[in-house]
């Protein structure tokens, strides 16, 4: 996999050698056009589409941030619509060491989808998985219908990270995805895992949340 | 739903999803639906454990067997050929990136009430207590000739006509002696009975070199098996469905396929009707146009250790060749733990599975069991296959065949090929899925 460094990419910090690099896996949840793949697009490519087209043809996106002398790889996931009707495989959330929970601060409706999306994660997703609360489409905020304050107590009381965005105007998205980073444990696991993906060229990929010096 | 498809596909077990797959991709506007509220019909594995229980009727077990959640146990047995059918489809398709696997630790097969490892290499073949010194001589000539074997090239076939002349004379060529033949038939080149031996021999060959092109590929053994269960495998399939434009519902109950002038054209579900072309599904959504063809027991067993004479192994395959036990198909048992997520820490899960020739079918599994020691808990069924009646083409319904015991994924890639096949009138083109599956990785 390339090692992408693209408009919306934070830069590595002046210096710093990095000389460790952790893989993580996150996914994306909310209802239907409250802005995931935006968010995504703008983060990965720094791009924003006022007419985003529901995602077709992605398995998943990656993007690099540095967190000191760490390279954290994000692997995102998008749901490919498969939520609408709740359908949602829990393959999807499986092995996920990140989420971000996305609503539009435009719609009550999805922020209640949002706090179900929270449940099912805490239920069925594994155990330390780190979640983020997104209130999406900040720039919007003249039509607002849900209180920051409401979103902020329920982040707290969840153990939740909470931030309004703007996929936009990119207001906190790059920050949403570097808190993530920043909270993500760095130093586990005992390295790769035996784990297989076949590939055609098989040079066997291992993988896991692996740090590798 | 009110809407008009291309194809609606009913059920979400692996076949469909393949299908689905393979439709989407195709271009073709797809609505696929499943009565459950779970992916995976027949091929899903159950979670948490006390679903399991709860669906063979036993008392919640609580906590007795760790986390229940931590379980996620196949119906259906399986493990995947590192090199065959669905390996190849599922790299084809990108849909590996989903999936992570392991290889199983060790094959088994058993030989006069005991079990011994089928080789992997020279040094283990050398020490193998399955043959004396003469007959592993004779052994290595064999496994040389099938190494060296090609089809297009008559000089590799050593004065020996692989398609007209039968595995038992190339047995007999060797010199292989009857237990040998039975561990090269059953173990290495995975048959279920013993008409091979009278088939031309290019088949069984093909099959050993399956084997060993498998085997080389990630070492201990020619399996693998996906991270928690064989139920991630069509999830995968429904993710680069739906990845391509198709639209998923699950917990929809299914009222009617509607037909006109013998030709579906759509489906019902309450006060809905969903349009369509065609209609793809498992025998289950049609139960009139398909008919029973066998029977098959399996027995899920919960276990706390690993199976004897497997040196602890975390995962295995044991073959039990019919003849061994006096039967006309083997028996197969299946050792998978919780180093594949799919049962609680320090836990095992074995299946035994065999084709029903009795009517006492939990009796014929009895020599799979007694491998296994002590069993914390079973779950014995009886399960009736089925094939569709007709071919589809009139009515553009498209029915898979069941699971039944005799069907591992070689079968089912091809039962999926095929029904492709006969829906769209063409090959699947593999070309048609972008190589580096969305331009990600950039
Ligand atoms: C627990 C368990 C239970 C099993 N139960 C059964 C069972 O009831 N009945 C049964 O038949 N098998 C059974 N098997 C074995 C099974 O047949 C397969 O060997 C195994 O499941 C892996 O096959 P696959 O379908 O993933 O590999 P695939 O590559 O998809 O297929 C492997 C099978 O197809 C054959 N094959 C593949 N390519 C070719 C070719 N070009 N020419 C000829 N043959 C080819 C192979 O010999 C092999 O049998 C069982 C295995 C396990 C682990
Ligand atoms: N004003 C504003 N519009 C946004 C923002 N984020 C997304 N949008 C718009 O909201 C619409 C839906 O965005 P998507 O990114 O497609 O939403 P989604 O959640 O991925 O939707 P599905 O793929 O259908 O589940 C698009 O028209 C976007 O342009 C934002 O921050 N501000
Ligand atoms: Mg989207």
């Amino acid at each position: 996999m390339a090692n992408n460094q693209r408009g919306g990419g934070i830069q590595r910090p002046n210096g710093a050698t990095q000389n460790k690099i952790c893989q993580f896996k996150l996914v994306l949840l909310g209802e239907s056009a409250v802005g995931k793949s935006s968010l995504v697009l703008r983060f990965v490519k720094g791009q924003f589409h006022e007419y985003q087209e529901s995602t077709i043809g992605a398995a998943f996106l990656t993007q690099t941030v540095h967190i000191e002398e760490t390279a954290v790889k994000f692997e995102i996931w998008d749901t490919a619509g498969q939520e609408r009707y709740h359908s949602l495989a829990p393959m999807y959330y499986r092995g996920a060491q990140a989420a971000i929970v996305v609503y539009d601060i435009q719609n009550q409706d999805s922020f209640v989808r949002a706090q179900t999306w929270v449940k099912e994660l805490q239920r069925q997703a594994s155990p330390n998985i780190v979640i983020a609360l997104a209130g999406n489409k900040a720039d919007l905020a003249a039509s607002r219908a849900v209180d920051y304050e409401e979103a902020k107590q329920y982040a707290d009381e969840n153990g939740l990270l909470f931030m309004e965005t703007s996929a936009k105007t990119a207001v906190n998205v790059n920050e949403i995805f570097l808190a993530i980073a920043k909270k993500l444990p760095k130093n586990e696991g005992t390295g790769p895992q035996q784990n297989i993906r076949p590939s055609g060229n098989e040079t066997n990929r291992t993988s896991g949340n692996c740090c590798s010096k | 739903m009110d809407e008009e498809y291309d194809a609606i596909v009913l059920g979400t077990g692996l076949k469909e999803c393949i299908l689905s797959g393979m439709l989407s991709v195709s271009g073709k506007k797809v609505l696929h639906i499943d009565r459950n509220s779970y992916y995976g019909g027949d091929t899903a594995s159950i979670t948490p454990l006390e679903e399991l229980f709860a669906k063979f009727k036993q008392e919640n077990p609580g906590e007795k067997y760790g986390r229940t959640r931590d379980w996620n146990v196949d119906l259906i047995p399986k493990f995947l050929m590192a090199n065959g059918l669905l390996v190849k489809l599922l790299i084809h398709t990108g849909v590996t990136r989903y999936l992570e696997f392991k290889s199983v630790e060790g094959s088994y097969v058993y030989k006069q009430g005991k079990i011994a490892k089928v080789p992997v290499d020279q040094k283990e073949a050398l020490a193998s207590d399955l043959m004396g010194m003469f007959e592993k001589r004779r052994f290595r000539n064999f496994l040389i000739y099938v190494q060296d074997f090609r089809e297009e090239d008559p000089k590799t076939w050593k004065d020996f006509d692989p398609s007209t002349q039968n595995m038992k004379a190339l047995y007999e060529k060797f010199g292989l002696d009857p237990n040998t033949q039975d561990f090269t038939g059953h173990a290495l080149a995975l048959h279920r009975d013993d008409d091979y031996l009278a088939e031309p021999a290019v088949l069984t060959i093909r099959r050993i070199k399956l084997y060993s092109d498998s085997l080389a590929r990630y070492g201990k053994s020619p399996y693998l098996y996906p991270m928690y269960g064989l139920g991630e495998l069509p999830q995968g399939f429904a993710r680069l469905s739906a990845i391509y434009g198709g639209t998923y519902m699950l917990d929809k109950p299914i009222d009617e396929i509607v037909l006109e002038n013998g030709r579906v054209v759509g489906v019902r579900s309450g006060s809905e009707v969903a349009k369509c072309k065609q209609v793809y599904c498992d025998p289950s959504y049609v139960k009139d146009k398909v008919r029973k063809s066998g029977q098959v027991v399996r027995c899920i067993c919960i276990l706390d250790h690993p199976v004897a004479n497997t040196k602890d192994a975390l995962s295995t395959q044991i073959i039990i060749p019919q003849k061994q036990v006096g039967r006309r198909s083997d028996i197969y048992v299946s050792v998978i733990s919780y180093t594949h997520q799919v049962s609680a820490k320090g836990w095992f899960i074995a299946m035994v599975s065999t084709t029903v020739e009795t009517d006492n079918p939990e009796n014929e599994i009895k020599p799979g069991l007694d491998l296994l020691g002590s069993i914390a808990q079973k779950f014995v069924s009886v399960g009736d296959y089925y094939e569709p009646t007709d071919n589809g083409l009139e009515s553009q319904i498209f029915i898979s065949q069941s699971y039944d015991a005799t069907t591992h994924f070689e079968t089912t890639c091809l039962d999926v090929l095929d029904i492709f096949k006969r829906g769209t009138g063409e090959d699947f083109d593999f070309s048609k899925i972008k190589q580096e599956l969305g331009d990600e990785e950039q």
